[in-house]
C-alpha cells in the first residue's frame, strides 16, 4: 500500500477549509462564530488464526460550525467539504441559534476566561514523525505476532478474540471570530486482545492492550504475556459467599472507576444538580491524603492537547489535594457561571458534536507501597482483576454503584483461589472514604478520557455471591 | 445513488486482486438533535453525512475502506488502495463479475407520516418544553429534567459482485427523558425513552406525556428506596426493558462471528436444549415501525424474522453474509453496521422472548422473598464465558408474594447457559423497549422485549 503518500499532513488544507468556511458566514446574521475542522486517518487490522481477518483504512475530514446570536448558540456540521454543503451547514447553525435558550454567559472564550499558561507541550510530544514511516506490512506482521505469541504462552490458551491493531493520525484546526487560530496533530497506535483459556468446563478471558505514539514503541511480548496471565489467573473461578470484606483493585480496574468519578466532577453536571459532588467543594472525601489530577499536558497522555476543544490552553488541575475536593472541571461557559476561570476542559466527541465539559488525563497520584503490601494488609478479602457492567451499574448522580467482578480471594494476606460471578456494591462517597492504601503502580487506560490509577486497598465493601 | 456503470467500474477494480466478493455501500444522512435542560433548550445541532464504504474479500481476509464523499474520483482512488492491499496479500482467482445487477426486494414496506425534514425545530422545542413542564408538575421534588430528541433521514444503497443491489430510505426518531429527584440528602434518577423507525407521528402528545410521567415517577418512587439485598434470590423481571436479560445472557452469544471464533458458550449447541421449555426467543427486524427494524440490513439482505430458540431448543444463530457463507447457512438479515464508516457484523435487531400463558400477578405471588425488577440501566456480557450483568434502575422487594418497598439500584450477575435454564415461567404481557447496543466500537439501534418472566435464582448485587 502506498499509504505514506496518502497520509501526509494536511494542516494547511484544514486551515484553508476553516478560512473558506469563516468567509461564508454572514456577519450580519451572527454576533460570533467558531469553525472546528478535524481530520482522521485511521488504519485497523484484525487477525484470526494466523490470517488477516480484516484490514480497514479511512481518511476523513469534517467541519463543525458554532454561531452565537443574541446570546443563543446554534450548531451544525458537515462531513462533506463541498461549498454547497458548507453553506447549508452555516444556514442550519444560524437557524438552530433561533430555538436555543438565551443566556448572557454564552459567548466565545474571551480575555479573563482562563489563567493557564500556554506552551507546556511541545509539538513533538503528541506527534511522532516516524509514525508515517511504518508500513502496513509491518503493522500486519506485528498483529499476527501478537496472536501467535499469546497462543504459545500456555497450552490452556485455546483462542484469542478481539485481537487487533488500530492507529490514527488526527489533525484539528480551530478558528474563531475573537481572533483565535490554532492547529495541532497527534498520532496514536494501539493493540488490544482478549485471551481465552480453558481447562475442562472452565473458561476464562483476560484482556490487555498497548498504546504508544508509534507502533514500534509497543512491547508485543509484554502485552501478550499480560493478557494470557490475566486470563489464566482467574481460570476455574467460583462464586463465594456474600459478605462485607476488604477489596484490592488492580490499576486497570481502579482506573475504570476513576472514569465514573471524573464524569461527576464536570461542572455542568454539578451546576445542574446531576452530580453527587454538588456542594462538596472543600470537603475531605477521602480519609487518607490522596491527590487527584486532571492534566491535559502530560506528554504521554492520550488526551493531551495544546488547547481544548474551544481553543483554551490545556493545563494541570489539582482536583483533590490531600483528600479534599478543590475544584470541578470547567469550560469557559460553566466557569463564568461559578465566577471562576476555565480549567481547559472543553471537549467534544468529534466535529459532529457541540462542545461541553470533558476530562483529559485524569489520575490518582501514586502511593509508595508495593502492590503486594496492599494484599498483605487486606488480610481477608477480594483482589479484583476484571469488572463488567460499569456503565449500567454506576450512577454518578445518585452515587449508587454495583458492578460484576472477577479476581482472586485474599486469605491471610495472600492471593488464593479464583473467584467469579460476584458483585461489589457501595455508594460512591462511602467507597471513596474507604480508600486505605495506594500502590506505586500507576497505570493509564482509555476509559472515557484517559484514566490513571495505582492499585488501591478499600475497606469494608459489600460483595454478593451465593 | 450512483451510476450503474460507475458501480461496475468500482467493483471491477475491487475484484482485480482475485476477490471472492466486493461491495459498495452508499449512505446519505441528515441528522438533527435538540436537547433541553434546566428548563431551556441547551443546544440544537444539525448535520449532513454522505459517504461510501467499500469492501472486498480475498481468501480469509476482509479489506475495507471508506470515504466521506461519493465523488467518482475519490471512490476510484479508494478502490485502488483496497485493491493494492489485496494484491499484496497473495494470489486469488479472478471473480467473474455478474454485470446483470438485480434490485433486491423486501417485504418490509411502511409509510412515514411526518418526516423530520418537514418538522419545524420550533415544534420539537415545544414537545421538549411540554415534557419539562409535565415532569416538574408531576412532583415538586423533581429538580432537573433533561430531554432530547434526535432524528435522522437516510438513503442507503448497496451493490455487490453477486449482482445484487438494494435501496432503502429510513427515518428514525428517538426521544429520551431523564429526571432527577431530591429529598433531603437523597438524589435519585428516572429515565424513559420513546423511539421508532418512523417519523414524528410517534411523538404524539399522549405518548410524550406518558414517557414524561413515567420518568418522573421512577425518580420520585426511588427516593424511598431501601438497600437492595445481597445473594441468590428468585427474581421476577418486568416486560419491555426486562428483555435486556435475554439480550445479554444469550443474544450476543448467538451472533455467528463469536461462534466462528470459538468465543461463545453456545458454539456446539444447535438442536440442543439450552433453555427451559418456557423459552421461545425471536429476532425480528420486520416488526413495522419498531426501533430495530429495517427494510434491508447493512449488506442489502432483506429483513426477516428468525426463531432463535423454540421451547428451549436452539434453532438458529444470528448471521451476516460472511458468517452464513462460511457456516453453510442462509443469511438471517442481521449484517448490520453503524454507518458507511463501519464493517457489517452480525447484530441483533428486535430480539424478544415470546409470550406464554401465565399472568404477571401469579409470577409475583409465587415468590416468598425476592426481587421484582422493572426498569434497567443496560447490561454487558462476556460471550466467551457467558458471564453477564444487567443493572436494575427501578426495582422492588417481593415479600410474601407481594411487591413491597422500592430498592436502590443494583446489578444482577449470572451465567447465560445457567440462567436460561432457570427461566421458570413466562407471562402474556409482551412489550418492547428501544435502546442502543455497542459491539466492537459500533453502536446500532436495538430493541429488547419480553413479557414478565420469573427466574428461580440469580445473584443480586446489593449492599443489604
Amino acid at each position: 500500500m502506498k499509504e505514506s503518500k496518502i497520509i501526509g499532513l494536511k494542516a494547511n488544507e484544514l486551515e484553508k477549509a476553516c478560512e473558506r468556511t469563516a468567509a461564508a458566514i454572514p456577519s450580519e446574521k451572527v454576533d460570533q462564530w467558531e469553525v472546528f475542522a478535524a481530520r482522521e486517518v485511521e488504519n485497523e487490522i484484525e487477525v484470526f488464526n494466523g490470517d488477516i481477518e480484516s484490514l480497514s483504512f479511512s481518511d476523513s475530514t469534517g467541519i463543525g460550525i458554532r454561531v452565537f446570536r443574541d446570546h443563543s448558540v446554534g450548531y451544525a456540521y458537515t462531513a462533506v467539504m463541498e461549498r454547497g454543503a458548507i453553506i447549508d451547514a452555516i444556514e442550519n447553525a444560524v437557524a438552530n441559534s433561533k430555538v436555543t435558550g438565551k443566556d448572557p454567559l454564552k459567548y466565545l472564550p474571551a480575555e479573563g476566561d482562563s489563567s493557564i499558561d500556554e506552551g507546556r507541550l511541545k509539538t513533538g510530544d503528541l506527534f511522532d514523525r516516524s509514525f508515517l514511516d511504518v508500513s502496513i506490512k509491518d503493522k500486519i506482521k506485528m498483529t499476527l505476532e501478537l496472536e501467535s505469541v499469546t497462543k504459545k504462552f500456555d497450552k490452556r490458551i485455546t483462542a484469542v478474540t478481539n485481537l487487533g491493531y488500530g492507529d490514527a493520525l488526527s489533525e484539528v484546526c480551530i478558528l474563531n471570530s475573537n481572533g483565535f487560530s490554532g492547529s495541532y496533530a497527534t498520532t496514536i497506535s494501539m493493540v488490544y486482545l482478549s485471551a481465552i483459556s480453558r481447562d475442562g468446563d472452565d473458561v476464562s478471558t483476560g484482556g490487555y492492550f498497548g498504546i504508544a505514539r508509534n507502533p514500534l514503541f509497543i512491547n508485543i511480548m509484554e502485552v501478550a504475556k499480560k493478557a494470557a496471565e490475566r486470563s489464566l489467573a482467574i481460570l476455574g473461578g467460583k462464586k463465594i459467599k456474600s459478605g462485607r470484606m476488604n477489596i484490592v483493585m488492580d490499576p486497570l480496574v481502579s482506573a475504570q472507576f476513576m472514569g465514573v468519578i471524573a464524569s461527576a466532577l464536570d461542572a455542568d453536571s454539578v451546576q445542574k444538580g446531576k452530580s453527587l459532588f454538588r456542594g462538596r467543594k472543600g470537603q475531605k472525601l477521602f480519609e487518607i491524603d490522596i491527590d487527584v489530577f486532571d492534566d491535559g499536558t502530560l506528554p504521554e497522555g492520550l488526551a493531551s492537547r495544546p488547547f481544548d476543544d474551544e481553543g483554551v490552553a490545556r493545563g494541570k488541575t489539582t482536583v483533590f489535594k490531600k483528600g479534599v475536593l478543590q475544584t470541578y472541571l470547567y469550560d469557559t461557559y460553566t466557569a463564568r457561571k461559578d465566577n471562576t476561570v476555565s480549567t481547559g476542559n472543553a471537549a467534544r466527541a468529534s466535529y459532529r458534536s457541540t462542545p461541553g465539559v470533558g476530562v483529559s488525563n485524569f489520575y490518582i497520584g501514586p502511593g509508595r507501597n508495593d502492590p503486594a503490601d496492599l494484599i498483605k494488609n487486606a488480610g481477608r478479602g477480594l483482589y479484583i482483576m476484571d469488572i463488567i457492567g460499569l456503565g449500567s451499574g454506576t450512577n454518578p448522580i445518585s452515587g449508587h454503584m454495583s458492578v460484576g467482578a472477577k479476581g482472586l480471594m485474599i486469605e491471610n494476606g495472600e492471593l488464593t483461589r479464583p473467584v467469579r460471578e460476584v458483585t461489589v456494591a457501595s455508594d460512591i462517597l462511602s467507597f471513596l472514604s474507604g480508600f486505605r492504601m495506594l500502590g506505586n503502580d500507576l497505570k493509564f487506560m482509555p476509559s472515557g478520557g484517559y484514566m490513571g490509577s495505582p492499585s488501591i486497598l478499600i475497606e469494608n465493601i459489600a460483595v454478593s455471591g451465593k | 445513488m450512483i451510476d450503474k456503470s460507475l458501480a461496475i467500474k468500482i467493483l471491477d477494480v475491487l475484484n482485480s486482486p482475485g476477490a471472492s466478493f466486493s461491495e459498495i455501500y452508499i449512505q446519505k444522512s441528515i441528522s438533527n438533535s435538540i436537547k433541553l435542560e434546566d428548563g431551556k433548550i441547551e443546544n440544537s445541532n444539525s448535520g449532513f453525512d454522505s459517504g461510501c464504504g467499500l469492501r472486498m474479500w480475498k481468501g480469509e481476509s476482509t479489506f475495507y475502506g471508506y470515504v466521506d464523499s461519493i465523488e467518482e474520483k475519490r471512490l476510484i482512488e479508494a478502490a485502488g488502495i483496497l485493491s493494492a492491499a489485496g494484491k499484496s496479500s497473495g494470489r486469488g482467482s479472478v471473480l467473474d463479475l455478474n454485470k446483470d445487477i438485480a434490485a433486491s426486494r423486501s417485504a418490509y414496506d411502511v409509510a412515514v407520516r411526518e418526516y423530520p425534514s418537514k418538522t419545524q425545530t420550533a415544534s420539537k422545542k415545544k414537545i421538549l418544553m411540554d415534557i419539562d413542564g409535565i415532569c416538574r408538575h408531576f412532583d415538586k421534588r423533581i429538580i432537573q429534567v433533561t430531554a432530547g430528541i434526535s432524528d435522522v433521514e437516510q438513503e442507503i444503497y448497496t451493490v455487490n459482485s453477486f449482482g445484487k443491489s438494494s435501496y432503502q430510505e429510513a427515518v428514525k426518531v428517538f426521544l429520551s427523558v431523564n429526571t432527577v429527584a431530591k429529598k433531603d440528602g437523597e438524589i435519585r434518577t428516572g429515565y424513559k425513552s420513546l423511539a421508532g423507525t418512523a417519523g414524528f407521528e410517534i411523538l404524539d402528545m399522549q405518548s410524550c406525556r406518558m414517557a414524561a410521567e413515567q420518568a418522573a415517577e421512577i425518580a420520585v418512587t426511588m427516593l424511598d428506596a431501601v438497600d437492595a439485598p445481597s445473594g441468590e434470590l428468585p427474581v421476577v423481571i418486568g416486560p419491555a426493558f426486562g428483555g435486556v436479560i435475554f439480550h445479554e445472557a444469550c443474544g450476543h452469544g448467538l451472533e455467528a462471528d463469536a461462534v466462528l471464533k470459538d468465543a461463545t458458550v453456545f458454539k456446539d449447541s444447535t438442536g440442543k436444549k439450552i433453555a427451559s421449555a418456557a423459552v421461545t426467543a425471536i429476532d425480528d427486524s420486520t416488526i413495522p415501525y419498531h426501533w430495530g427494524s429495517y427494510k434491508f440490513d447493512g449488506e442489502g439482505i432483506p429483513s426477516q424474522k428468525t426463531v432463535l430458540i423454540r421451547e428451549g431448543i436452539l434453532e438458529s444463530f444470528i448471521y451476516d453474509l460472511r458468517t452464513s457463507l462460511k457456516m453453510g447457512r442462509e443469511p438471517t438479515g442481521n449484517g448490520r453496521r453503524q454507518s458507511f464508516r463501519h464493517i457489517p457484523i452480525p447484530r441483533m435487531s428486535n430480539t424478544y422472548i415470546a409470550p406464554a400463558g401465565n399472568k404477571k400477578e401469579d409470577l409475583i405471588s409465587s415468590v416468598r422473598k425476592g426481587i421484582y425488577a422493572k426498569e434497567f440501566a443496560g447490561g454487558q456480557v462476556d460471550p466467551a464465558t457467558g458471564d453477564f450483568v444487567f443493572g436494575i434502575s427501578e426495582g422492588y422487594l417481593i415479600e410474601g408474594g407481594r411487591i413491597t418497598r422500592p430498592i436502590k439500584g443494583a446489578t444482577l450477575i449470572g451465567n447465560g447457559p445457567e440462567i436460561l435454564k432457570k427461566i421458570e415461567a413466562v407471562a402474556d404481557d409482551l412489550d418492547f423497549a428501544p435502546g442502543f447496543c455497542g459491539k466492537q466500537g459500533q453502536s446500532v439501534s436495538n430493541e429488547v422485549g419480553q413479557p414478565t418472566i420469573k427466574v428461580s435464582s440469580i445473584t443480586v448485587g446489593g449492599t443489604g
